[in-house]
């Protein structure tokens, strides 16, 4: 690294500078400087070194011939956005916000799309019948079910029952008058044929 | 009530919720070094100055981009060393110290010889030598800070400082003997 590196015989060059410059670890510091106090080499540098960096230090620093300062710009200033974005705290209480209203929003249309039905007092109807009651009961329900469901049916087949034959005899009619017009046509040509209207159909 | 200083930390903290005067308190604390070392590297005040200007101003425009606030002095220096050398780049490089000896002038109080006898050596050093040697001796700053600053290895680092103060050592030492024959200069 150096050209007089070479010329220290105890090696300890650049310990030596590190030493100068303030940047040898505290533990090293105590023994490099009895390390210099023994060394020849090395306290000579360490002078020279010193003499240096005094040297370059009689070049005094500069006044700043114009003082630097910045004004407002809004071409410079972040965005209202920006800084909302950049602000970690008003982030997240904007966040917190939008989870409670997301909640309050929630409960408000589950509160309307489901209403339970008061609870039946069943055990307390249970325990007003015998067995036998309720197996009765049970039966009458399931009698009255199917007889409602049979009825249904029932409506339901005679409905479908009267569309189709109401179709049936529109279809019918329909075909009726087909019919006819055909009918109508054929004695139409027959006779136009006897009256020999057609001359070259003979031919 | 306790008082505390205000650090730069808490200024850039308020720099970046948009606080012109934070920044401007700021650019107060640290121009100074910026120009003397942009003005050590350019040996031009008018070059240092506009490019200390540009260096807040990029500043100011990236401090958001800052991870850690407590390397804002290496980062500003890292932009300014950035900035000149890209002026260097745009000219040729023998007009870089073409107005030397005119914006250096002797510091009051030392001898007009040994003042010019500095300079000099300054300027025969290669410019990252100088560099390193105004990073260092001038603003103080530690290896590590220099290596980020300056964009390479701490040895890197360490290899250009001490060959600069060898020959630096060289330079001066005539002067300094012709200092000592002749007694104190002021």
């Amino acid at each position: 690294m150096l050209s007089s590196k070479n010329s220290f015989p105890c090696g300890r060059a650049d310990a030596l500078h590190d030493f100068a410059f303030d940047e040898l670890p505290a533990n090293e510091r105590q023994e490099m400087e009895q390390h210099i106090r023994a060394c020849g080499d090395c306290a000579l540098e360490f002078d020279r070194l010193r003499i240096t960096t005094s040297a370059l230090r009689i070049l005094p620093d500069r006044e700043i011939p114009q003082r630097i300062a910045f004004v407002s710009d809004e071409v410079f200033q972040p965005s209202i956005w920006a800084r909302f974005w950049n602000s970690g705290a008003q982030l997240g209480f904007a966040s917190a916000c939008v989870l409670a209203v997301a909640l309050l929003v929630s409960a408000w249309r589950m509160s309307v799309v489901y209403h339970p039905s008061p609870a039946q007092p069943v055990a307390h109807v249970a325990a007003s019948m015998s067995p036998e009651q309720i197996q009765a009961s049970i039966a009458r329900a399931v009698a009255q079910t199917r007889a409602e469901d049979a009825k249904v049916i029932q409506t339901a087949v005679a409905g479908v029952e009267k569309r189709l034959d109401a179709q049936y005899r529109g279809q019918m009619v329909a075909l009726q008058e087909n019919f006819d017009v055909m009918r109508k046509t054929a004695l139409n040509y027959e006779a136009r044929l006897g009256a020999n209207e057609f001359p070259g159909a003979g031919q | 009530m306790i008082f505390r200083a205000v650090e730069d930390t808490d200024l850039i903290s308020r720099v970046c919720r948009g606080d012109v005067e934070a920044y401007n308190l700021l650019v107060s604390r640290w121009e100074k070094r910026v120009f003397n070392y942009i003005l050590r590297l350019t040996a031009n005040q008018e070059d240092a100055l506009d490019l200390s200007q540009d260096v807040f101003l990029k500043a100011y425009q990236n401090i958001r981009k800052l991870d850690d606030p407590a390397r804002f002095g290496p980062w500003l220096y890292r932009i300014a060393h950035n900035e000149a050398y890209s002026l260097f780049r745009k000219r040729r490089p023998e007009t870089v110290l073409e107005d030397l000896d005119a914006d250096r002038n002797p510091a009051p109080g030392f001898s007009v010889d040994l003042s010019l006898a500095v300079a000099a050596a300054l300027d025969r050093l290669n410019p990252e030598q100088r560099e390193a040697v105004v990073l260092k001796v001038y603003e103080g700053f530690k290896f590590d800070e220099m290596a980020e600053i300056l964009g390479c290895p701490v040895s890197t680092v360490k290899s250009r400082l001490y060959t600069a103060l060898d020959l630096l050592k060289r330079d001066l030492a005539p002067v300094d003997s012709k200092r000592s024959h002749r007694g104190p200069a002021c």
